[in-house]
């Protein structure tokens, strides 16, 4: 499964970069994000709890970030696993272009993911994942975009 | 009076409803009254509940089980691994192709939807509940499902199991993903024959991967009686008296202590001739709980882990001389078995009887090899509604016809009948070894060309590409010809046997004091109407109303020993069985009159339903009449009862034929299609129920549709069943289903009782090269030699466009 898209989102580079490796921020706009847990620096643990058609589960994994080149471009590699109803790894290149005081996010991701939620046919699987795609970053350009003074100060805090 | 004249000789035929009579199936009753008895609907008092812990990778360690938080869930009995079956020594099982299987995994898995756990529940619903919260811990191993990776020198070893041996039940291993190397034929001749020919033509042929899916699933309801030590198993099986022997070799229980039964099977098509992990949970679960256990399967279930068929890589080579006259055949098979060799083929035929490919042609010299392969899909390899690989040798030889016919630049239907084995020179000695019984190919094949108008059809393709050309039309027309001949009812003791059990099947028969009769066989009807078409075989040879008859199958505490049913077996050889015991029934009815007329044996002949006195045709015994008597009365000689049992090993196999011609219409751009006609001669020997005969050639071209324009089991790279709901796998509803016309020959089988040589499988394993090749003929005239099946809207779509016909 592949994935591919640009995302504009009204925030300088630095912030989007900041945003991307910050835990509390991810946690609240990944669909079905439980738990975010930092390990380190660059490995994340997560729990999230995925809808695909009549398949639900809670799928627990970790990400590792791998910043090559920041604020300019990362990768991220991740695995997760839910049990029965199946298993998903995969990972991402990431692209920040400046274009004034916003942001260009660019990304390509491959994902292979099996058992059960594979078998639901491609067609279901690829629409729901672009859907979350969406939702995420949907989620992440209102949340980092906007100015956010009270979000700013808890980061703050 | 008009009711004291005595019915005439064809009005007595008639109340027989014996063979040629479209007697109406007697199953229907209860199934259209939702009164059929699937295992599903077996509940015994106590019973609990099964259900898989299935695993997502194809290839993986199991590091770990934890049942914990499954077996806290209220209403959860016990779950069961590997290691709990191994002090049973039932963590694997033997499979019936000489491999062995893991029954629950053991310490890896190799299929995606392999077995890991059997969690046990007081319902279906905890089962399913629990089954989600066993947590397995897998270490992902490298996948491979394409069996030509498997077989290269650093391919991953998918049977750690097997290191090291170097050869296996089917002799040498040459590779640790290798089975075996099976061969059939005279390799060096063949090779001289192709080598010096005037024209070769060469071709992959691939016969997909595909899956029966029944529409009941499989399933088994085990209840072991700790009391009087019996064990009872219902279940989806084809062969129950062979399942009864495994199942008494396997749990040390012995064979008399052990009933199986299949009840109403809800159509099996080959799918149900396996032995499963799920019978042997619910046996052993039973065992252990002393109370009853039933496990059926769900839909993604069977599709993903149940027995596929097919999946056979086919390189041909076809050599002739200029004017079309086949010098020689070979053929290379590269056989994805999947993970075990779960076959279900007489142990003599590990690639089944694949070399019936020289077809229903001449050919004076062929040679086969068959390479089995391990890789990481579901085992089986069953016969999907053909017998042991016929269909795909019937795939392989009607594809390698039409591309000589292409390579030669000649009609395709021309080529056949210039190669057609002719009627006289019955029984054939094929070049891979069969006796061919009987056939007439030349008549059948001229019938068939005639109802479709074959010269018409092919002046309006001509027509058709012109306007094509023109730009005038964007249909293009294909006529998809085959000419098949199956090899069916096995078969001989001599060289057929599953498991060492040799392949004769049996009938027993009880005429009881008023002139009526209950007959049970070895077989178990899945839809084939046996009930229907035993009972009128019987009328004809006893002489008693198939109305008065009943006929049981499948249980193992009263039916005689015998195969069961599938390979188109249980006509050519339980349907032999019942007619030898009707006539051991008769030749005691000829004592029980000649007593009762006071004259010889001899001075009798039968009649419809009756014997009379030679010469005397108003001194008679109606067999009614006959039948009380050995009931009522002491007959100086003779026991009293009238019973017989016959087991018949049949001195040959069948070989039923047919002429197919499928018409259709292509829409080049948009891939789809539409069959304006399918016309069907089957040639099956004796015809017992034409209307049966009809209703099995409907159910098999439609599953032969099935297979050829969509149907199939795909895996993508990491193994993942990718077709394993009816969302993606194609099961034909009245929407795709076409127009058929059937129509016959009737050649009988010299060797049979009655002739008859079996039906169910024919319009399969002639039905998919029939539609393939009308595909591949609508693109002939744009230069199309070859494409895989199955032939769905986008590969067609895809083929035009390959051809540039998009402009």
């Amino acid at each position: 499964m592949e994935m591919k898209d640009e995302v504009r989102i009204a925030a300088p580079r630095e912030r989007v970069y900041a945003a991307l490796n910050d835990p509390e921020v991810l946690k609240e706009c990944i669909p079905g994000c439980e738990e975010l847990t930092k390990v380190s620096d660059t490995e994340l643990e997560a729990k999230v709890v995925l809808k695909v058609g009549p398949v639900k589960a809670r799928f627990a994994g970790n990400v590792t970030l791998n910043p090559e080149n920041p604020p300019e471009h990362f990768s991220l590699q991740g695995q997760g696993s839910g049990g029965a109803a199946g298993f998903a790894k995969g990972g991402a290149d990431v692209v920040l272009e400046e274009d004034g005081e916003e942001t260009i996010l660019r990304y390509e991701a491959k994902a292979d993911i099996g058992g059960k939620l594979a078998q639901l046919g491609n067609r279901l699987v690829q629409g729901t994942a672009n859907k979350l795609a969406a939702q995420f970053f949907s989620n992440f350009a209102e949340k980092v975009g906007a100015p956010q003074p009270e979000h700013a100060a808890q980061e703050q805090a | 009076m008009n009711d004291m004249t005595p019915p005439t000789r064809e009005e007595r035929v008639e109340k027989l409803k014996g063979l040629g009579c479209s007697r109406k199936r007697v199953e229907d009753v209860r199934f259209t009254h939702g009164k059929g008895n699937y295992v599903d609907d077996i509940k015994l008092p106590g019973m609990l509940h099964g259900d898989f812990v299935r695993s997502p990778y194809a290839h993986a360690r199991v590091k770990s089980i934890d049942a914990s938080a499954a077996l806290a869930l209220k209403g959860v009995v016990a779950v069961l691994t590997a290691k709990d079956l191994e002090p049973l020594n039932l963590h694997w099982m033997p499979t019936l192709a000489g491999d062995k299987q893991m029954v629950l995994a053991d310490g890896k898995v190799l299929f995606q939807g392999q077995e890991v756990a059997f969690v046990l529940a007081e319902d279906r619903y905890i089962a399913a509940d629990a089954a989600e919260l066993v947590e397995v811990e897998y270490e992902e191993l490298p996948v491979v499902t394409d069996p030509f990776k498997a077989l290269e020198p650093d391919a991953v070893e998918l049977r750690e199991d097997l290191h090291g041996q170097d050869s296996g039940v089917h002799g040498k291993r040459r590779h640790h993903n290798h089975i075996f190397l099976w061969e059939a034929g005279h390799k060096e001749a063949t090779e001289q024959a192709i080598s010096s020919a005037e024209v070769v033509a060469e071709e992959m042929v691939y016969y997909h991967r595909t899956h029966p899916c029944p529409l009941e699933t499989c399933g088994s309801v085990a209840s072991m009686d700790k009391v009087n030590g019996k064990l009872t198993v219902y279940g989806t099986f084809q062969a129950p008296h062979v399942v009864r022997t495994v199942a008494s070799l396997l749990s040390g229980i012995e064979e008399h202590n052990i009933r199986v039964v299949s009840p109403d099977i809800g159509g099996g098509f080959g799918n149900k001739v396996g032995v499963y992990p799920g019978y042997v949970c619910s046996i052993v679960a039973s065992i252990v709980t002393g109370r009853p256990v039933k496990w059926v399967e769900d839909r993604m279930e069977n599709l993903m882990a149940t027995a596929f068929a097919r999946d056979y890589w086919m390189k041909g080579r076809i050599s002739a001389t200029k004017d079309g006259r086949i010098t020689g055949l070979s053929c290379h098979v590269t056989a994805d078995h999947g993970a075990f060799d779960a076959c279900a083929d007489p142990t003599k035929f590990p690639a089944g009887f694949f070399h019936i490919m020289t077809g229903s042609y001449d050919i004076p010299v062929a040679h086969v090899g068959v390479d089995g392969v391990y890789t990481n899909k579901a085992p089986g390899g069953v016969a999907y509604r053909c017998s042991f690989r016929v269909t795909e040798a019937a795939y392989f030889i009607e594809r390698m016809i039409e591309v000589l016919a292409i390579e030669l630049g000649m009609d395709a239907a021309e080529l056949r009948a210039k190669n057609f084995i002719r009627k006289e020179q019955f029984p054939y000695h094929s070049a891979l070894g069969w006796e061919y019984d009987s056939g007439d190919y030349h008549t059948a094949w001229e019938k068939a060309l005639k109802a479709v108008d074959y010269e018409g059809l092919r002046r309006e393709q001509a027509e058709r590409v012109e306007a094509f050309r023109r730009g005038e039309t964007r249909k293009l027309l294909g006529i998809g010809l085959t000419h098949f001949t199956e090899i069916v009812g096995a078969g001989p003791v001599k060289n057929c046997d599953i498991l060492g059990m040799g392949m004769f099947d049996s009938c027993e028969i009880r005429i009881h004091p008023t002139g009526s009769a209950i007959a049970r066989l070895g077989t178990i009807s899945q839809g084939q109407g046996h009930a229907t078409t035993f009972a009128q075989i019987l009328a004809s040879e006893i002489g008693l109303s198939a109305d008065s008859i009943t006929i049981e199958e499948g249980d193992t505490d009263t039916a005689p020993y015998g195969l069961g049913t599938y390979g188109s077996r249980s006509t050519p050889v339980a349907g032999a069985a019942t007619a030898m015991a009707g006539r051991k029934i008769r030749a005691k009815a000829q004592m029980i009159a000649a007593y009762l007329l006071e004259v010889h044996d001899g001075d009798l002949e039968w009649d419809v339903d009756r014997f009379v006195v030679k010469g005397a045709p108003e001194r008679f015994k109606t067999m009614k009449e006959i039948a009380y008597a050995a009931y009522n009365q002491a007959i100086p000689g003779v026991e009293p009862g009238l019973e017989a049992v016959s087991y018949y090993d049949p001195p040959n196999m069948t070989y039923p034929f047919g002429a197919y011609v499928c018409v259709m219409e292509i829409d080049v751009d948009t891939g789809t299609h539409e069959i304006r006609q399918f016309y069907a001669l089957d040639d099956c020997g004796t015809r017992i129920n034409p209307m049966i005969i009809e209703g099995q050639v409907h159910g098999g071209l439609t599953e032969a549709l099935a297979i050829a324009m969509g149907q199939e089991i795909a895996y993508d790279e990491i193994g993942n069943v990718k077709t394993g709901t009816l969302m993606d796998f194609f099961l034909p509803t009245a929407w795709e289903t076409p127009n058929y016309t059937t129509d016959f020959t009737e050649t009988p089988s010299p060797h049979h009782p009655i002739g008859a040589k079996g039906v169910g499988e024919s319009p399969n394993v002639g039905g998919v090269p029939a539609f393939s090749n009308a595909v591949h003929d609508a693109f002939r005239a744009f230069g199309l030699r070859q494409v895989h099946m199955p032939h769905d809207q986008w590969r067609i779509w895809k083929t035009a466009h390959d051809l540039g016909l998009h402009g």
